[in-house]
């Protein structure tokens, strides 16, 4: 095999990606469905972002596996985080997330979504982004290859295939409070983007 | 260029292509309209600003650049920390906009004339501006978030590494 590319048939066959869901024939099948088409929201909040094109271009393809760019929230299944966030990306991140239709994921990439990275004490960047958000999986790296992305994709496919995990947006329905709780220690209680605020100088 | 300014302002050659001086700040407009109408520095590539505490002063450069882009002239201008203000730039350089707007969220400057001094980069910010010196980051980062654990330990990752090396080998021996 080529250097640079994952053999995908040999992942498929891999034990470890066969169903072993416990639930009834008609779910089996829908998850199996689900994890064949995810949409994923065009949406770059740092760095991480250059590492995406590559990875839905010709060179990595991931349309291959069923993965697809999306234009608006509401058409996506799957929200990638990827990389730094500030808290004004932060608030943008969960509207937008609180916009998508269940069943919906979270993709976190990079070192910094999972521990603040190099931005560890900066005053403006999150350090723990499932604090904010339920996030279904981490990828690391600074920055993650397109390789290392395609190959948590595959993993979070086989994650929905065998329900293996309670998936994200079921625990911020269940524990929407803790999550709440959190977004507002940083944002007060003006957790949407506040548009008014940004036009008060105006009629000054 | 330079040296029919030099009757008028004491500039110093910092190298073949950036040259200093330094006013008083009521004198700011002033100097910059006569500079800008009597000279080739014809337009404002920056303004940068640094926090000196222990003299109480912040001091601002106005980067003027000529029209071929060659040469540099910083405009140095000491303003007091506390109730920090200065006239806008805005009727010479309209770019001088945002950049006004970016140190009135940073170091809380204010900008006499200029009416865009509202939220830019931060939104809601309630705390001190936080490029000024007396703002501890580390406090802030500390009081506001949660670390993950491990991180903590800081372990030197050579000895792991030996360690985890000589591991190995105990092992692979016990198995023989």
């Amino acid at each position: 095999m080529q250097e640079g590319f994952i053999d995908y048939q040999k992942v498929l066959e891999n034990e470890e990606h066969a169903i072993k869901s416990t639930q009834s024939v008609i779910q089996k099948a829908i998850d199996w469905f689900r994890s064949k088409s995810m949409f994923v929201l065009a949406y770059g909040t740092g760095c991480g972002a250059i590492e995406m094109p590559p990875t839905f271009t010709s060179r990595y393809d991931i349309e291959r596996i069923g993965v697809v760019g999306m234009a608006t929230p509401r058409q996506a299944d799957i929200l990638i985080v990827s990389g730094y966030c500030s808290y004004k990306t932060l608030k943008r991140v969960i509207r937008s997330y609180e916009q998508m239709n269940e069943p919906k994921y979270v993709i976190a990439l990079g070192s910094c979504t999972i521990n603040g990275g190099m931005y560890w004490d900066s005053y403006n960047t999150i350090k723990r982004l499932e604090d904010y958000i339920p996030v279904d999986m981490f990828v690391n790296g600074c920055m993650p290859r397109p390789e290392a992305i395609i190959e948590g994709f595959v993993k979070l496919q086989s994650n929905i295939k065998n329900a293996k995990k309670e998936a994200g947006y079921i625990k911020y329905r269940k524990d929407n409070e803790f999550y709440k709780n959190n977004q507002k220690k940083i944002f007060g209680d003006k957790i949407e983007p506040s548009y008014e605020a940004n036009f008060a100088g105006m009629n000054q | 260029m330079i040296s029919s300014l030099k009757k008028y302002y004491e500039i110093e050659k910092k190298r073949d292509t950036l040259f200093k001086t330094h006013i008083e700040k009521e004198e700011l407009l002033k100097t910059i309209d006569f500079i800008t109408i009597n000279s080739n520095f014809m337009t404002l590539s920056q303004i940068a600003c640094a926090d000196w505490i222990e003299d109480e002063v912040f001091t601002l450069n106005y980067i003027l650049t000529t029209d071929r882009r060659d040469k540099n002239l910083m405009i140095e201008v000491n303003i007091p920390r506390v109730d920090s203000k200065l006239p806008t730039l805005l009727n010479i350089f309209p770019q001088s906009e945002v950049m006004e707007r970016d140190l009135h969220e940073m170091y809380g400057i204010d900008f006499i004339g200029n009416s865009t001094l509202y939220d830019f980069v931060l939104e809601d910010w309630k705390e001190i501006p936080p490029l000024r010196r007396e703002f501890d980051t580390l406090e802030y980062v500390n009081k506001h978030f949660n670390f993950r654990i491990g991180r903590e330990d800081n372990r030197d990752v050579k000895v792991e590494i030996k360690r985890r090396r000589a591991e190995a080998k105990r092992l692979k021996n016990a198995n023989k």
